[in-house]
């Protein structure tokens, strides 16, 4: 039978120290203690009072929103997982401990979503919600120059795989490569590019109505906890492409299979009037410059380009995660 | 020393600087939201907030 200090060496079951205890990532874990908010405790109310004397159009413009942010809030909840036990394989206690907090807070999103859907919009129902999630056949870019694809539904779960397979192999560098593809897609991209005008578009929106206070708050408080989770994933990136540059190149390789859904201008840009519609697509930009510069890397400036670029005309699907 | 943080809204570029992280995020907010219309998360500015010498920026 193996001794206690050849299971574990007494010294080593102590992971917590002063340095990563002073670090940023441990900072981030400190903060997300102290700002738990519940979505229970929230006041439906006036939203209610607001739903009922809404127009059908307005009530529509918005649940074609919050139908994705709900079922793209459980996507990221569900898909986690292997960056938590990448973050194990890697031994980086503090990513531990922060991504405890990370997946909690995706959680909480989900329900406050759920929360609001029952409460405000009377959709309880999964088969209740599907029906206002529009079709995606008509996000086609005419010229064929750009294909949308869903890196939320369909490139979590893949790179999710990948990054479980790495750390099964027990290969550092693979588990660290697959981490920075991962952590991209996820906090990068889909959190800190793709999402970002939809936040703002809803708090936009229903500033210019005068309604739904507390869909506005709750939006506000799952902002406050994404920007953890965006600059954790960058500032992780930041750390391992430090280590070894050349996965500077995965990371963009990941982005650039899903560059068209960041060109593409939202189809609620368009739907609703009275919106600064570039002043989205310029919003997009500074998030990706501001990602690239949390992660150390050079910006790809034809996708800043296109992004910009007014001949480039097309709608995508909100993405919400 | 003072920190600084730099706008990268397309053509902008506007430089702040401020004695604390705290002032940093109030002023950058209130830049974003006076000249873009719109707002930078308190982590992301924090997260490539720099110290910057006395008198940079505005």
């Amino acid at each position: 039978m193996a001794t206690h200090a050849e299971i574990r060496p007494v010294e080593k079951r102590f992971r917590l120290h002063p340095e990563l205890m002073a670090g940023p990532v441990y900072r981030k874990y400190e903060k997300a203690s102290r700002k738990i908010w519940d979505p229970k405790l929230l006041d439906y109310e006036q939203d209610s009072a607001d739903w009922a004397r809404m127009t059908e159009g307005q009530r529509e413009g918005i649940v074609t929103i919050t139908v994705r942010f709900e079922g793209g809030e459980q996507e990221v909840t569900d898909e986690l997982l292997p960056m938590l036990a990448a973050a194990h394989a890697l031994g980086r206690f503090d990513w531990v401990m922060y991504l405890a907090t990370f997946m909690v807070e995706e959680a909480r999103h989900s329900e406050f979503f759920n929360l609001w859907h029952s409460r405000v919009a009377e959709l309880d129902r999964p088969e209740e919600k599907a029906r206002h999630w529009p079709p995606r056949d008509h996000t086609v870019d005419p010229s064929g120059r750009f294909t949308t694809g869903e890196p939320v539904y369909e490139g979590l779960p893949k790179y999710g795989k990948k990054l479980t397979a790495a750390v099964e192999t027990g290969d550092e560098a693979a588990i660290e490569g697959a981490f920075v593809q991962f952590a991209t897609l996820y906090c990068a991209w889909i959190e800190g590019v793709l999402t970002m005008p939809s936040y703002e578009i809803v708090i936009d929106t229903t500033e210019m109505w005068d309604v739904l206070p507390t869909l506005r708050l709750g939006f506000k408080s799952i902002l406050g906890d994404e920007g953890r989770h965006i600059t954790f994933g960058t500032q992780a990136s930041r750390i391992l492409i430090e280590k070894n540059p050349a996965y500077e190149a995965l990371a963009h390789d990941v982005i650039d299979e899903y560059r068209a859904n960041a060109v593409g201008m939202l189809e609620y840009q368009r739907n609703v009037p009275g919106l600064e519609l570039e002043k989205y697509q310029r919003q997009k930009v500074r998030h990706y410059l501001n990602r690239c510069r949390e992660m150390g890397i050079a910006p790809d400036q034809t996708l800043v380009d296109q992004i910009l670029d007014p001949e480039i005309d097309f709608v995508v699907g909100v993405e919400a995660g | 020393m003072a920190r600084r943080w730099q706008c990268l809204e397309v053509g902008c570029g506007a430089v702040i600087t401020a004695g604390s992280d705290d002032e940093l995020v109030e002023a950058a907010n209130a830049h974003v939201g006076e000249a873009h219309g719109s707002y930078e998360l308190e982590e992301m500015i924090l997260a490539v907030a720099e110290e910057s010498p006395e008198g940079e920026g505005s």
